[in-house]
């Protein structure tokens, strides 16, 4: 038996044109859907290995001696630094119900400590006028004051199978964890100054984590805890969707 | 990657430095519409772009080698005159001109789209890469002038290649729809060529007159 092949299409109804027609109606009306979602669901496998092989390309882009420098004639952001948590209000330290505040320097390490802002005031300092990148897109000059985190690292002795660092804080449960490379750099300082002040509660005080190398959210802020781990422990932006590295 | 880039720009839709102002954008912390933007969020459009990003160079590479080993790149590279030319084009397309300039494989406008659209591209990845890594690409950066003009760069080039390829669909359709065909057969009918059609966008869209028929020479009869 003989099977004409356009007889066949026209039973169906559809012809060459027609499916053209159809089939671009089709995808402008996919397109016009997408506009604005998050794209088709099945695309989020795609994205998360997209994502844990962009990984260690970044890793291994790392560089300690790749220093953020601020361009020449660049101004300082001042008060214009804006200022993000997650509390409903500020998350400020009450002495009355906590007690006096201590960072605590726990995990793999031979000697855990917990530290007073004294303590860390006596740690050797310093001060890095650097960028801040937000992930949103914007960057703000500031001058971070600090212990530099090889020197808590030194005074902990940290083991070196600790290949990541947790970042705790005392606004809700906001944590970052980091690879210990990003940690150890050179411009990574658990800061207490800002611009030559005491840091304020809108910028995380009494001490938080700030590094140029990493993106405005990963720099944890009202630390209370700084923990070595053999593990990745993920993070409150990064559980939420954001890039777990989250480098710059 | 312009969708999803779009929803990025969105979560600072500015180019200035905080404290500062940026001289070289008239609309400074206005959001682009949404429906022109893609990936939801600025964390979903994050992961999309750094998906498509390989996507968008492995195609550029693909593009590049082919017309390389084709010897294809003879037909884009600027030539003596192509300024001549596109000014003839630009008369011929502003009724400045009655019959349609010369050309070859393309005219002169078109031939400069095409050789800029790989140049943007290339600026687009390479700006990209910039702002995705500005501490330890920091000399990359400092080519496009530091982080923040980089982005801006990353912005033009995004800009640029949108406008050229908004053009050229728009040119296909409203100049030259037979290429249609020949983009899928690589079958050129010259009869149809905007030139033997002395085709501007929506004039002379139909061939003048019918095609000659191959009639049969007459019979040498005497």
């Amino acid at each position: 038996m003989n099977i004409d092949p356009r007889k066949f299409i026209s039973i169906n109804g559809i012809d060459r044109r027609d499916f053209l027609v159809r089939g671009s109606g089709l995808v402008s009306a996919a397109f016009l859907a997408a506009c604005d979602s998050r794209g088709p669901k099945a695309a989020d496998k795609l994205l998360k290995y997209a994502e844990r092989k962009n990984l260690p390309i970044e890793r291994k882009l790392f560089r300690h001696t790749s220093m953020d420098v601020v361009q020449g004639g660049a101004h300082d952001a001042g008060n214009k630094l804006p200022s993000y948590f997650i509390s409903r209000t500020v998350p400020v330290w009450d002495e009355s119900v906590r007690g006096k505040w201590a960072l605590e320097v726990s995990g793999l390490v031979g000697n855990p400590v917990r530290l007073t802002i004294e303590d860390l005031q006596r740690l050797p300092q310093v001060s890095n006028r650097v960028n801040h990148y937000c992930v949103e897109g914007w960057t703000a000059v500031e001058t971070w004051t600090g212990v530099p985190f090889t020197e808590l690292a030194r005074l902990v002795r940290a083991d070196p199978q600790a290949l990541y660092v947790d970042f705790q804080s005392f606004d809700d449960d906001y944590h970052e964890s980091w690879d210990i490379e990003s940690a150890m750099h050179k411009q990574t300082v658990v800061a207490y100054g800002l611009d030559g002040k005491m840091l304020e509660p809108a910028h995380g005080a009494p001490a938080r984590v700030y590094s140029p190398v990493k993106l405005g959210y990963k720099n944890t802020k009202y630390l209370t805890r700084v923990v070595f781990m053999p593990k990745m422990n993920g993070g409150y932006w990064s559980d939420a969707g954001y890039e777990w590295y989250g480098g710059t | 990657m312009v969708g999803s880039g779009l929803r990025i720009f969105n979560a600072y839709p500015a180019f200035a430095r905080k404290g500062e102002m940026f001289c070289c954008y008239p609309f400074e912390h206005k959001a682009i519409p949404a429906w022109l933007t893609f990936g939801g969020w600025l964390g979903g459009a994050r992961h999309w772009h750094f998906a498509m990003m390989w996507v968008l160079v492995v195609n550029g590479l693909v593009y590049l080698t082919f017309i390389y080993l084709h010897g294809e790149w003879r037909d884009l590279v600027p030539r003596k005159g192509d300024i001549r030319d596109s000014w003839q084009m630009v008369k011929f397309y502003t009724f400045k001109r009655k019959d349609h300039p010369h050309q070859g494989k393309h005219n002169a406008l078109q031939k400069a789209a095409y050789f800029l659209l790989p140049i943007f591209g290339a600026l687009a990845v390479v700006t990209g890469i910039a702002i995705w890594k500005p501490v330890e690409l920091a000399p990359l950066t400092a080519v496009f002038g530091g982080y923040v003009w980089a982005r801006y760069w990353h912005f033009i080039a995004m800009l640029a290649i949108v406008i050229l390829s908004v053009v050229h669909v728009f040119m296909v359709f409203a100049v030259d729809p037979y290429s249609i065909t020949s983009m899928i057969t690589g079958n050129y009918d010259p009869s149809l060529s905007p030139e033997a059609r002395n085709a501007r966008p929506f004039y002379h869209l139909f061939p003048r007159r019918a095609r000659p028929a191959a009639a049969p020479p007459p019979p040498a009869s005497t």
